[in-house]
């Protein structure tokens, strides 16, 4: 079994780079076990493909646009994709996220269980930092994210 | 007369919205308009040169590599600092797998869909399908087992009511004109390219150090060595992991994609007549082949008003010519002034306005060389290599045009560009191997440079970064002050492609290759989106179309 932490963004945006600065988070502040693998993909969309289908359980984070206050983080998980629940707009990223696992499916590699953690920014200012509103996030949905992985059965140390 | 607005709301890399003026099935104005502010520059502003490229990289979510190429030599050119070979062979397998992966990308999952009808692959015979397959290629891949798979599993999908997460097509639009069994092969090898773009990524992280984002330059050459004995470097083991993923997209290239685009442009091929647009180009030399960036396997070249045999060789990446002739305009885009500005001199300082048809609608700016509108992309740059004498270029230019019955002169068109983008992934393919035993001669001859170590020196240096990218010429401008980055412009290829207006009232490319088109169905402009995809905007996003009211009469999912 493994495990993928795909965080997407464009980290020049602010906030717009939520995915990539949780990703260097975890990097910094936990030790993950062979099985989990964290993944800085920028703002790529069907040509990583590849990474999602590789894995049995992808954790995608994001930023979103949908209804609420920016530093709200709305889940979803693979049924709203495959079911086209998903509000049309939902990430600037999602670069057909759900045609792209739509894709893995019709090739039988589409992973078991996907979740997504989509943010609301606050804002896309050009700037390499977030907001301090969203830069608070970053260690509850680390918790969130890591007590999920060791209930699987991962062993996550805490640096 | 109708009004047709394309546009695609939120994208990071994209953001293009289209106004198209229909009368009489044909198209009769458009204009192009960036909708995103694209202000990233500034905050390179302070930074150490030796850094741009980390930061650059980040520019765009699709070609990560290329914007680190240019930014790279940006600095070297300002410097003047050589590179050594085995850094130059390093830099150009990178380019040229990450060309064959950006092509494939293209074709398959962003345009094919604008000439294959998914639903109609379900009524294909499979066994017809195989044997249409094996006529024009012998790739192993092509058989009934594999069509006859690929079709049960659409077939479920469709009648689950799936389809609809991933229909992006104008399935059954009369402007659809491909045989079930076309649709069917076109359809299997579009889930099978995935496998293949995905090896051609695999060479980028293991030459770059990781994927999308590469992690190996440094002012004056690359961080990676070559070393066949040690496990840490590029060894025995990895050099032949290259040369096998290599060869398989190669062969993807040669015996899929291409035979693929050949076979859908003998099916359309009325669309050579339409698109064609501004026809002065500008391709930059590529794939250096010396320290200095003086000797390139592929010219470049400035061609005026379509005269491919008169164009201006450009042979080199000092080109004083070029480099003083490129200016900005901001007449219609929303940017303070009027003014053409060299890029050294570039500012950025945002004026928005509404979307003004006769004044600003558009955050790109207007480059023009030499006062000109100019088309970049991969037709720019075979058209170059071919006057320039390049015989592989010649050689698959001609070939290609005869096996589908056209003439050179017919590339200046949608057809023509997505042809030539099928022709330089051919080209790209060879060139990665022909880099690879270059590399490992080279290595073998007792060379161990990879890099002239270089100190930043205090002072003011201009630079310019010139890379001929999958989507045409590419330019990072720097200028150092300090061992600071005093101001940092680059002008990319859909910048020149999808420039509005200038102070002339001289459309951009996209905005000239729409003149003329024909739109059978306004609220389904499927013609306008096809001559748009040709040039491969970086749009890989939603599109809505939206009439003037902005009420919303058709989504279009341009994936």
């Amino acid at each position: 079994m493994k495990t993928l932490i795909f965080g997407a963004g464009n980290l020049l945006l602010s906030d717009e780079g939520f995915g990539v600065h949780f990703i260097n988070y975890l990097q910094q502040n936990y030790r993950f076990p062979e099985g989990v693998e964290l993944y800085d993909g920028g703002t790529l969309g069907i040509m990583v493909t590849h990474m999602l289908e590789d894995a049995d359980h992808v954790y995608l984070v994001d930023v979103i646009e949908a209804e609420g206050e920016p530093g709200d983080i709305y889940r979803y998980e693979k049924d709203d994709f495959m079911l086209g629940r998903l509000p049309i707009k939902m990430s600037p990223h999602q670069i057909g996220i759900q045609e792209v696992l739509a894709l893995s499916e019709l090739r039988d590699r589409c992973p078991k269980k996907i979740s997504l953690f989509g943010v609301i920014p606050q804002s896309y200012e050009a700037g390499v930092e977030l907001t301090q509103l969203l830069s608070k996030k970053l260690p509850d949905l680390a918790e969130l994210v890591v007590a999920e992985l060791r209930a699987d059965g991962y062993c996550v140390e805490t640096i | 007369m109708a009004r047709i607005t394309l546009d695609p709301v939120t994208r990071i890399e994209g953001h293009l919205r289209i106004d198209v003026e229909v009368n009489g099935g044909t198209v009769t104005n458009a204009w192009s308009s960036a909708q995103m502010w694209r202000g990233i520059e500034t905050i390179l502003q302070g930074r150490p040169p030796e850094d741009a490229w980390i930061y650059a990289q980040r520019f765009c979510g699709v070609c990560t590599t290329v914007h680190a190429i240019s930014s790279i030599r940006s600095v070297e050119h300002a410097l003047k600092v050589e590179v050594p070979l085995n850094a130059q062979y390093i830099r150009n397998m990178i380019m040229a797998q990450h060309s064959v992966q950006d092509h494939i990308v293209h074709f398959y999952h962003l345009s094919a869909l604008d000439w294959v009808d998914v639903v109609s692959a379900l009524k294909a015979d499979p066994k017809k399908t195989a044997q249409l397959a094996q006529s024009i290629s012998d790739w192993s891949g092509n058989s009934e087992t594999e069509f006859r798979a690929v079709q049960s599993k659409l077939k479920a999908f469709v009648e689950t009511g799936r389809l609809g997460i991933f229909s992006s097509g104008y399935w059954g639009h009369p402007a659809m004109k491909l045989p079930p069994e076309a649709n069917l092969m076109a359809v299997a090898h579009y889930l099978k390219a995935l496998d293949y773009q995905r090896r051609a990524a695999q060479v980028g992280a293991i030459l770059g150090g990781k994927n999308p984002h590469i992690q190996n330059l440094c002012v004056g050459g690359v961080a990676t060595a070559v070393n066949m004995e040690n496990l840490a470097t590029i060894n025995m083991e990895r050099i032949a992991a290259l040369r096998t993923l290599m060869e398989e997209t190669r062969d993807f290239v040669q015996k899929v994609y291409y035979p693929d685009m050949l076979a859908i442009a003998s099916a359309y091929k009325e669309w050579f007549k339409y698109g064609k647009g501004v026809v002065n180009y500008l391709a930059v030399p590529e794939m250096p082949e010396d320290t200095k960036n003086t000797k390139f396997a592929l010219p470049g070249g400035i061609i005026a008003n379509g005269d491919i045999k008169g164009a201006r060789i450009i042979s080199n990446h000092q080109d004083e010519a070029l480099i003083g002739n490129i200016k900005e305009n901001v007449a219609h885009a929303w940017y303070e002034g009027e003014n053409s500005l060299h890029p050294w001199e570039g500012e950025t300082t945002p004026k928005y306005t509404d979307f003004q048809d006769n004044g600003k609608y558009s955050w790109c700016k207007a480059p023009r060389l030499d006062g000109k509108a100019v088309q970049v992309g991969p037709p720019a740059q075979l058209f170059a290599a071919y006057a320039g004498g390049n015989q592989k270029v010649k050689k698959l230019v001609d070939d290609s045009c005869a096996k589908i019955g056209i003439g050179v002169g017919d590339l200046h068109s949608t057809m023509g560009r997505l042809g030539a983008r099928a022709i330089r992934a051919h080209l790209m393919a060879d060139y990665s191997l022909e880099y690879l035993d270059k590399l490992v001669e080279n290595v073998a001859r007792g060379d161990k440079t990879y890099a002239n170590h270089t100190e930043i020196p205090k002072g003011e240096y201009r630079g310019v970064g010139f890379h001929e990218a999958p989507r045409g010429t590419l330019s990072h401008w720097i200028v150092i002050k300090d061992k600071k980055i005093k101001n940092y412009q680059a002008v990319v290829p859909s910048t020149w492609n999808a420039s509005p207006r200038d102070e002339k009232g001289v459309m951009g490319p996209y905005e000239a290759s729409l003149m003329g088109n024909p739109v059978a169905d306004s609220e389904k402009p499927l013609e306008v989106l096809r001559t748009i995809h040709s040039f491969d905007p970086c749009i890989a996003c939603a599109v809505h179309t939206i009439d003037p009211q902005g009420k919303e009469i058709t989504k279009i999912k341009v994936l």
